[in-house]
This record gives structure tokens, sequence and C-alpha cells, in this order.
């Protein structure tokens, strides 16, 4: 073990893996200045240029983006009052008053250091899991591997914000949206309409992107430029320093409740932050400060939101269960380079894990000492409105989408996913979930086909393990019924402290989330939901046994589920705000940005990418988002100057449209 | 120094507010009303409805009565800020009944309030 691990240190010496982890700390450095963005954003973005490279490459620039995303996310949170991720709006508490009080490096240099800190120790906590999982992992076979596919859906889907019943429901719709293709079993074609586009299964990028990427896109459009200002560096960056030494125990405390949320499926790092200030507040003894620039409340939560991000590695490597959504995606690259997580991993790939612990550690190292030389100048990044980055982040997603099959297909999926990820947004239902169906459907199929053929009968549920995780699956539901009870006991002023209201928060959260929950458009939710479960109980009829199996499992327990949430929509209409003009002008926000979507993608299709981006951005620069001609001039220089160039740099291709 | 009483909409609750201002008087403290994020808004209006006579009895003494407020997510923690906040010499705090499987499940704010408070607590039952 330890050999493994220095001859993975050893071969990061290879000048090509270090600017790979470096290029990949410097991208995710800058994606966590651009609000809305995230791990999710980062990782989403970033795959699509690891196409083609080794498996090694790939997870060094992808973990050394992921490593130092919640590092500079701290910036605009403290600056500006705005946080740069859901996760670091825990930090915009203290930070930003100690800020307002000229203290901005001493808020900053806590962050960094912390953030730094919690990296290093989730890298370490990564370490030490995999000795400790490694019997456990080698023991288990395919009943036990299916169980876990089964828990990593399941708990997403219950552990995350809200509604348990939304949860579950999006999990269902992601696996039935990860069995489109070709069935792992009978390899005959199923939901493919026979398209054979859709025969490959729908492309992961494509649908993270859309799911989670646009959606971000059509609801932050609408934000004008802030009115607030960057508040000016003041204080000493040595003090902070000096401080952040003394609450090393908040250090060490935050990160491993970081580690515990990540570990945790659907428990993301918006979660694990809150948490880790609410062991802060708890545990101290004068709570006068907090929420007014108090140290301690920035340096728990911003070590945990960066050990987070570890620690959901470690069921996505050890198990193939993904903790969070960005990890969902490094367990899909994984599948695409034919590395099995689990068993396989432990045994055959030591080295790549141990890799990935290095680069975390490093990055983590490298990307606060970053931070330290860079806020000064970064920081203006974070005044940018992000109506002025939309139409370039959109080009850059659609761009990434389209490397995965080469096809205009996969394009128009991801915007439809895309209004499907908005509107969930919108009614307050969880998008976790939804990914981590999709990226598990098919596994899920593949261990459940070699269970029941393996295995006579139903022998296999009483192995040791499967009865354990039968025990965890079990023990959510039991929390959910007694959420319901609680919640219909209506105990207003003894409701929720601890665990249960950090769990609130959630990963995708943002001031627009909900808003339309409660209106017409949950209850589409939900009839759109149960409609797509029955079409997918009818289609799959067609299908041999065996390919039907699964299939038909889902839909129908998708159908129950739904009605369910119908009843409980319909039961809610009394409660509708109708006609609000936040939510109309929300929805026509939401629409007029896909509608502009639309069009660029049809221009593509006629003209291609490069000539569509040419007419596109400065089109949307002048008139929707009102930007001044000299911003949008060089806006769409540089734009298209990249564009031009990033096929000889990086091998990527531009769409070419039917006009040559 | 303040008296501060911790806020519910319940019965227990209110009888802790009349007991609290009750204290006031007899101490000749201001009164804080601890809102947590969880137990709604309120305003001094309505507080001085549920006092009825009450209300009027401080205003002789030349007694405030206060609403604090806390960003902290956590009721608990955020009754013990506003206490600690505003000096208080005294919290009041409403109990209801709950059997010992609820408590088991679902914990106590009451208890939490207890434990982690800096200043004496009176615990009073509706």
């Amino acid at each position: 073990m330890f050999d493994a691990a220095l001859s993975a240190l050893q071969s990061l010496a290879q000048p090509s893996l270090l600017i790979m982890l470096l290029v990949g700390v410097a991208a995710g450095l800058v994606m966590g200045l651009i609000p809305g963005l995230g791990g999710t954003g980062a990782v989403a973005i970033l795959l699509p240029v690891t196409f083609g490279m080794e498996p090694a490459q790939a997870f060094a620039l992808l973990i050394g983006a992921l490593a130092v995303v919640h590092t500079s996310d701290t910036v605009s949170a403290v600056l500006l009052g705005a946080p740069g991720s859901a996760s670091a709006s825990v930090t915009m508490l203290d930070g930003y008053a100690m800020a307002r009080r000229g203290q901005a490096k001493r808020a900053l240099s806590l962050a960094f250091l912390s953030s730094m800190a919690g990296g290093l120790i989730g890298a370490l906590g990564l370490t030490l899991a995999i000795p400790l999982a490694r019997p456990l992992v080698l023991s288990f076979a395919s009943p036990e591997l299916f169980m876990l596919t089964v828990l990593g859906v399941s708990l997403a889907a219950v552990l995350s914000r809200g509604n348990v019943v939304k949860g579950i429901l999006c999990g269902l719709l992601g696996l039935l949206l990860g069995m489109v293709g070709t069935s792992p079993t009978t390899a005959e074609e199923r939901f493919t309409f026979g398209s054979l586009f859709l025969g490959d299964g729908l492309s992961l990028v494509a649908v993270a992107l859309g799911i989670f990427g646009l959606a971000e896109i059509a609801t932050r459009v609408g934000q004008r430029r802030t009115s607030r200002n960057l508040i000016t560096l003041g204080g000493g960056w040595g003090t902070g320093i000096r401080e952040w030494l003394t609450y090393w125990t908040q250090v060490i405390r935050g990160s491993l409740i970081g580690i515990w949320a990540g570990v945790l499926p659907g428990v993301g790092a918006t979660a694990g932050t809150w948490l880790a200030y609410g062991q802060a507040v708890a545990t101290a003894k004068d709570k006068r400060t907090f929420g007014k620039g108090d140290p301690r409340g920035i340096v728990g939560p911003e070590s945990a939101n960066n050990s987070v991000e570890a620690g959901d590695l470690i069921p996505t490597l050890l198990f193939g269960i993904p903790g969070g959504v960005p990890s969902a995606m490094l367990l899909g690259m994984l599948l695409t380079y034919g590395i099995q997580p689990g068993p396989a991993i432990v045994t055959e790939h030591l080295n790549l894990l141990y890799l990935i612990i290095w680069c975390f550690a490093i990055a983590s190292i490298v990307g606060a000492f970053l931070c330290f030389l860079g806020t000064p100048t970064l920081a203006k990044l974070t005044k940018v409105p992000f109506a002025v980055l939309g139409p370039g982040l959109l080009v850059v997603m659609l761009l990434g989408a389209f490397q995965g099959g080469g096809q205009i297909g996969d394009l128009w999926v991801m915007i439809a996913l895309g209004f499907v990820g908005w509107v969930l947004k919108a009614t307050d239902s969880p998008r976790a979930p939804f990914l981590i169906g999709f990226v598990l459907a098919i596994p899920m199929e593949r261990y459940y086909y070699l269970t029941a053929t393996l295995n006579d009968g139903l022998g296999w549920m009483s192995r040791p393990w499967v009865l354990v995780f039968l025990a965890v699956l079990i023990g959510p539901a039991l929390w959910a019924l007694v959420k319901w009870a609680r919640r219909r006991r209506n105990i207003a002023s003894d409701d929720g402290h601890g665990i249960a209201a950090a769990l609130l928060h959630d990963d995708d959260e943002g001031e627009t989330d909900g808003l339309l929950k409660n209106s017409p458009w949950s209850l589409a939710v939900a009839v759109g939901s149960v409609t797509v479960c029955a079409a997918a109980l009818v289609a799959s009829t067609g299908f041999s046994p065996e390919a039907q199996l699964l299939p038909r499992l889902v839909s129908v327990a998708g159908i129950l589920v739904g009605v369910v949430l119908l009843i409980q929509e319909l039961r809610a209409r009394q409660f509708w705000t109708r006609g609000r003009t936040a939510e109309r002008l929300t929805v026509r926000t939401a629409v007029r940005t896909f509608t502009l979507m639309i069009g660029f993608l049809a221009l593509v299709t006629l003209v291609g990418y490069l000539a569509a981006v040419l007419v596109f951005v400065p089109a949307y620069l002048l008139f929707v988002a009102r930007a001044r001609t000299r911003t949008t001039v060089i806006y769409t220089v540089v734009l298209g100057a990249a564009l031009i160039a990033l096929p000889s740099l990086i091998p990527v291709d531009l769409p070419t449209g039917l006009l040559g | 120094m303040t008296i501060a009483v911790v806020h519910s909409a319940t019965p227990p609750g209110r009888a802790a507010l009349l007991a609290g201002a009750q204290e006031a008087l007899l101490r000749l403290e201001d009164l804080v009303i601890a809102v947590a994020a969880g137990s709604g808004p309120v305003t001094v209006e309505e507080v001085r409805e549920q006092l009825g006579p009450t209300a009027n009895q401080l205003d002789e003494e030349g007694l405030t009565i206060g609403i604090g407020h806390s960003q902290l997510s956590d009721p608990s923690d955020a009754v013990v800020q506003i206490a600690q906040e505003n000096d208080a010499r005294l919290l009041v705090l409403g109990l209801r009944r709950r059997t010992p499987v609820g408590k088991l499940i679902m914990g106590s704010l009451a208890q939490r309030i207890l434990l982690e408070a800096t200043c004496p607590v009176l615990a009073v039952k509706a």
C-alpha cells in the first residue's frame, strides 16, 4: 500500500501530469469565482476536455479543479456579500461582516487556510479509508454491489432537501433516463423509438450540463448587476494567518464533519458547511459574535466545504456509489475508461487511487497559495453580472456536450433537459438524485442480472452485508415517516434543530429556488412524471423478459410515487399563489432564455458553430444583457479567437453546419 | 440587564411571556423577546396585545419591550445568542408536555437551551 502511494507520487513528477494539475487548479479557481457554477459546473465543463486523455491526466485535471472550487468561492462571499456557490453562503454570515469592518484580508486568509487544511484532511481521510474499506470491498459480490446501487439512489433521494416524495420520484426518473439505449444484459434497444442516435444512450456530459448548467443559466440570467460595491481589501494577511493557528481544533472538527457529510450520498457541500457552522455555534460558550464577524464562523465551514469533496470520493471510488453530483460525473468518467469502481479499483488501479489523493492534496495547497496571490486582481471578476457571463458559458457548455459523441442531437437533448432541470429547480425538486440515478441505472441492472442468474431464488437476500444494506435502506424510510408525522402534528416551536435544520440546505439552493412551488408548475411536474412512467411501462412490454424487468419495476414504482405526489399537489392547491410578479418574471426570463438557446442551436445546425457564435453572442449581449458596445466587441472577438485557436491546442471539434 | 423570553405561539409560550413580564416588573428590567428563525415573525404590538394590562404596568415603570433577532439557523443557539447579546439576567422559557419517546426522537429545544444558556433559566409550564 505504501509502495503504491509512493509510486503514485513519483508519477506526478511527469511534467504532463503536473501541467494538467495546474491547469485544473487554475480553471477550478476561476469557476469558483463565477457564481452558480460550483463543483458541478467545474467538472461538467472540464470533463469534455479530458476525452482522449489518459486516465491519470484526466483525473489530475478534474481533481485539481474540484479540490479548489470551494477555496475561491469565498472571495465573492466575503468581498461582495454574494456567495459564489451555495455552500459559501455560510462563510458570508461572518466573513462579510468581518470585511465590512475593514478586515477583509483577515477573513480571506482565515478562509483560504481553512480550505487548504480541509482539503488536506479530506485527502488524509480518503487515504485512511482505503485500507479500512479494502477487506470489506473485496468481500463484495454482485448481490452486495446491486444493493449498494439501490442504496446510492435511495439515500440521495431521502437525504436531499425538502419533499422526500419528490426526491424519490427524481431518482426513479433518473434511473429511467439512464435505461435509454442498449440494454446491458440482452443488447436490445430500449426507449430509442428506432433512433440510432439514442441507441448509445444519452451522453453523461449532456445530461449533467443540461440539468445543472443550463438550468442555472436560465435562472440567473435575469439577475442584473449587483448594486453592492466590492469591499476594499483591508487589514493584513498576517493577523489572519496567526489567528488561524489558534483555531486548529475548529479546523479539524469542521473537516471531519465535511468528510462525513461527503460520504453520505446526496448530502453535499452546502449541507456539510451548515452542519459545521452549527457545531461551531453549538460548542461555543460565548455565542455573541456569531453572524457579526466571528472567526470561528469562517474557519469551521470553510474547512468543511473542501473536505466534503474528498469525502464524496470515498463511496464513489470504493463502493461505486457517488456521494454527490460532481463525483457522480467522475464515476461516469471512470466507467467510460472501463475502470470499475469497487473491488476492481482497489486491486488493479490502486495507483490511480493514490494519484487522485496526491492530486487533491497538492491542489489544495497550490489553490490556497494562488488565492493569496491572485485575490486582489481576481476579485474584480466577481463583479461581472451573470447576464454577461451567460452567453459565454452557454457556448462553452454546448461545445463541451458536443465532444462526447460529436452529434448535434446531444445538444438538443441537453437543452430539453435544461428545461426539465429548470422546472425541477423552480419547483423545489432535488436534482442530485436524478443525476445519481442516471449514472447508476446501467450498473444497477448489470449487477441485478448477475445476482439473479448466479443465485437461485432469493437466497442472496440473506447474505450478511445485503441484510445490513437492507436495514440502512429501511432506516431512512422510518426517518421519512417520522418527519411526516412531525409535520402532521405541526410542531412549529420545537422543530428542526441540529442536523435536520442543516439538511434543509441543498446544493442547488438559490433565492429563486422553489419560487414555483405550490403553483400549476409543480402540479405539472407530478402529472408529467406519472405520464412518463406510464409511457415507459407501456413501452417496456415490447422488450424481452430480461430486458423489461428493471424498467418495469422502476416505472411501476414511479407511477406509485408519482400518484402520491399528485395527491399532495392537489391538496396543496388551496395554497397556490397565483400571478405574483416575481413568478411571472422568472418564468418569462427562463422561457426567453430557452427560446434563445433553441434559436442558437438552430443557427449552429444551419451555419456551423463559429459563425453562429459570432452572430448570437453580440446579439445577446447588446439586446438582452444590454452590455456596452465596447464590451460586446471585445467579448465576441476574444470568444471567436478562442474558438479558432482551441482545436489546435486541445482535441476538440466544432460542430459544422449544413451550409459548411 | 434584561429579562429575555423565548417566543413561541403556543400556550406554554404565552405563559412564559406573562411570567417574563412579571419578572421584569419585579426586578425592574427591560423585556426582550427572543425570536428564533422557525417561530415566525412577531411585532411589539402583538406582544403588548398578549400581555394586556401587564404591558401598561411595564410602561408605567418606564420599562421597554424589545424584539431580539438572530441570524443563526438553530433555534436554541439563536435564543442563547440573543440572551447573551442583551445581557439577560434571566431567560424565561415555556415547557410543553412531550412523551419520553417523542423526546428521544425529536430532541428538545428546551433541553438544549437549559444546558447551553449562560444565565439562570426560568422554565414555565402551561
